[in-house]
This record gives C-alpha cells, sequence and structure tokens, in this order.
C-alpha cells in the first residue's frame, strides 16, 4: 500500500492481482451482468487509485474494496441502466477466447470432459441454493481466499455469523448433490 | 482468523473438500476477465496524488424514494471538497448522455470530463456552469481547477 501510494506502479498490480478475485465475487454475488459488472469492477479499482493514502489502516484495503464492491453494486443495481436482470450467475457461459494458449485449451478441454459431469451437478446444486447461501459460498469461494473481515464487508454480514451460515450453506449444498433437495431455508 | 472460525476441525473436513471444489470450479469457469484485469491495472494512471478528493455526498439513485424501475428520471450527483460543491446533473441513456454541472460557490474553472476512453476538457461560465453532450456509459470523474486550487470527484459509474 505504502508502495503504491508514493508511485510504485509494480506495488499497485500486485494489490489487484491480491484483491481483484475477492472484487470480482462480491460483484458476482449481486448477480450484475456483464456490462454492468465490468462498470462497476473498474470503479472500485479507480476509486482504489484515488483513495491510496487516504485509507488509515493499509492492511484493511482487502475490506475496503469489499465494502466499495458492494456499495457500487448495489448502486448500479438500483439503476439497472441496461436491464439485465439475471436470478443466476453466468457460470457456464460461453468461453473468453483468447485468454490461454491454444494446447492449455486442448488441456483443459480434455479435463472439461473429465469434470464436465460433477462439475455440472455441482453447480446446479449450487444453483439451487437459498439466494444468501449462493451469496455467501461466491465470495468465500474466491481466489485467493479471503479472511472473514473481508467476507463480513463483502456481504455486510457480523463476522460472527459467517461460520455457522458457511456451515449450514455446505451441508445444503453437499445434500443437493446427494440428490436430497431440501426445502427448508 | 482462527479465532472465527468453528472449534471441530475434523468435522470440517468433508466441508472444506467441497467448498475447496466449488473454488476451483468458479476459479474456472468465472474468474476476473482479463480485459478487467488490465483495467484494474491501468487505472493507476488515472491517480491525482496531489489534487483534493471531492466525495460523492449526494446521489439521486439512492435517495429515499427514488424510483428504482420504470422510466430513466435525470440522475443528480453532488460531490464536496472543503467548502466547494460540484453539483452534476445527467440526462439520458445510451452512447451519448448530456451533463450539466455547477461549481457552487460559483466561479471560472477548467473542467476535465474523465472516462475510461479519454479526457474532455471544458471550461465553465462565469457563474461556474458547464455542460457536455457526449458522456458515455461507464465509470467518470471530474477534475476542476480554479483559483490555484485542484479537486478531483470520486469515481462514480453511470
Amino acid at each position: 500500500m505504502r508502495a503504491a501510494e508514493s508511485g510504485d506502479a509494480a506495488a499497485w498490480q500486485e494489490i489487484v492481482e491480491s484483491f481483484s478475485g475477492l472484487v470480482w465475487s462480491v460483484i458476482r454475488a449481486y448477480r450484475l451482468g456483464s456490462a454492468d459488472a465490468a462498470d462497476v469492477f473498474q470503479t472500485v479499482w479507480l476509486r482504489l487509485a484515488e483513495h491510496l493514502g487516504r485509507i488509515r489502516e493499509p492492511d484493511q484495503v482487502g475490506a475496503w474494496l469489499a465494502t466499495t464492491a458492494r456499495r457500487e453494486a448495489l448502486r448500479v443495481a438500483r439503476g439497472q441502466s441496461r436491464l439485465v436482470p439475471t436470478d443466476r450467475i453466468d457460470l457456464f457461459d460461453v468461453g473468453r477466447p483468447g485468454e490461454n494458449p491454444p494446447e492449455q485449451a486442448v488441456l483443459d478441454a480434455e479435463q472439461a470432459a473429465l469434470n464436465s459431469d460433477r462439475a455440472a451437478r455441482l453447480w446446479k446444486a449450487f444453483a439451487g441454493l437459498p439466494e444468501r447461501c449462493q451469496k455467501l459460498l461466491r465470495v468465500l469461494t474466491a481466489t485467493p481466499p479471503p479472511s472473514y473481515a473481508e467476507i463480513a464487508a463483502a456481504l455486510d454480514m457480523r463476522i460472527g455469523s459467517i461460520g455457522p451460515t458457511r456451515a449450514r450453506c455446505l451441508d445444503q449444498l453437499k445434500r443437493r448433490l446427494a440428490g436430497h433437495v431440501s426445502q427448508t431455508r | 482468523m482462527a479465532g472465527t472460525r468453528r472449534e471441530s476441525t475434523l468435522a470440517d473436513q468433508p466441508e472444506a473438500a467441497l467448498e475447496e471444489e466449488l473454488r476451483q470450479l468458479i476459479a474456472r469457469e468465472d474468474a476476473v476477465p482479463a480485459p478487467l484485469l488490465r483495467a484494474a491495472i491501468d487505472a493507476y494512471g488515472w491517480r491525482t496524488a496531489d489534487a483534493e478528493l471531492a466525495g460523492l455526498v449526494f446521489d439521486s439513485l439512492m435517495a429515499a424514494g427514488a424510483a428504482v424501475r420504470g422510466s430513466q428520471p435525470d440522475r443528480l450527483l453532488s460531490f464536496e471538497a472543503g467548502g466547494l460543491t460540484i453539483d452534476v446533473e445527467i440526462s439520458g441513456t445510451g452512447p451519448a448522455r448530456a451533463l450539466i454541472g455547477q461549481i457552487v460557490p460559483p466561479r471560472q474553472a477548467a473542467v476535465e470530463v474523465r472516462q475510461r476512453d479519454g479526457v474532455t476538457t471544458l471550461e465553465t461560465d462565469q457563474l461556474g456552469r458547464f455542460r457536455s453532450e457526449s458522456l458515455g456509459p461507464g465509470p467518470f470523474s471530474l477534475r476542476c481547477r480554479a483559483d490555484g486550487r485542484e479537486v478531483t470527484t470520486e469515481w462514480v459509474a453511470i
């Protein structure tokens, strides 16, 4: 943080790489369409660039980013400028070409075929969870894994309720995966 | 974070494995799109380290009673920094929206409208009013220079 504040672009890049997964997970948890999600993602990072040096505790930058992502996602959702309400997170949308070298794509495709049945079932089970569970699990499973303080900031939850909610949601996910669909929330 | 986790680590094992499986699935299928990652890295270039930051103090979209759906009313935003207020009204939708602004207390100023595609430079009139007809969707910020002061507004997505 301090290095980025004083003009070190490499330090900035490190911050982006450490927290972009968290920021993206928060935006996806609030179910924005892709154009709105892109706008919020950019806004969050532009805001941080202006706030460098104004954040009182540099080790809180993850929580600051999570809070900003939540607020801006809700703001844009209110505007619904492009009106793309999604009732699910588009996990299996068509690939983003050009991101992987061809040989990697072939390996990925083979692995994907092996995994697709299990992956599809896991996704279906996840998509069937109550919204509260989907939100928590989407942020909880960001890469790298966020801290509980960051998750609390992302979802405006008490830290103390994350552990029990996580356990309940993962248990529901496990049951759905096993074919026991429970209607209890 | 250890203190916030539940006490029984052993009982957590199957859950932890499922959580990890979901993490890998999402990392594979819903990673941050590469162009957005590049945009985040480039955001550093928009930093104005020496300017005062004008925080967003009013947004009609978030005001109580604001219409959530239906016809889009004009968007009103106010930014404030050390006794200086910048009021902005944005109308229209689509690729070219109209922006009308006012600096309070009124003063003549140079205003930069900053968007991801570039910067438009405007001059206010004697009363601190300015306008642009070509505001695109996405994040924007204003940078105002007047009387030796330089003020940058917080980025907001429109």
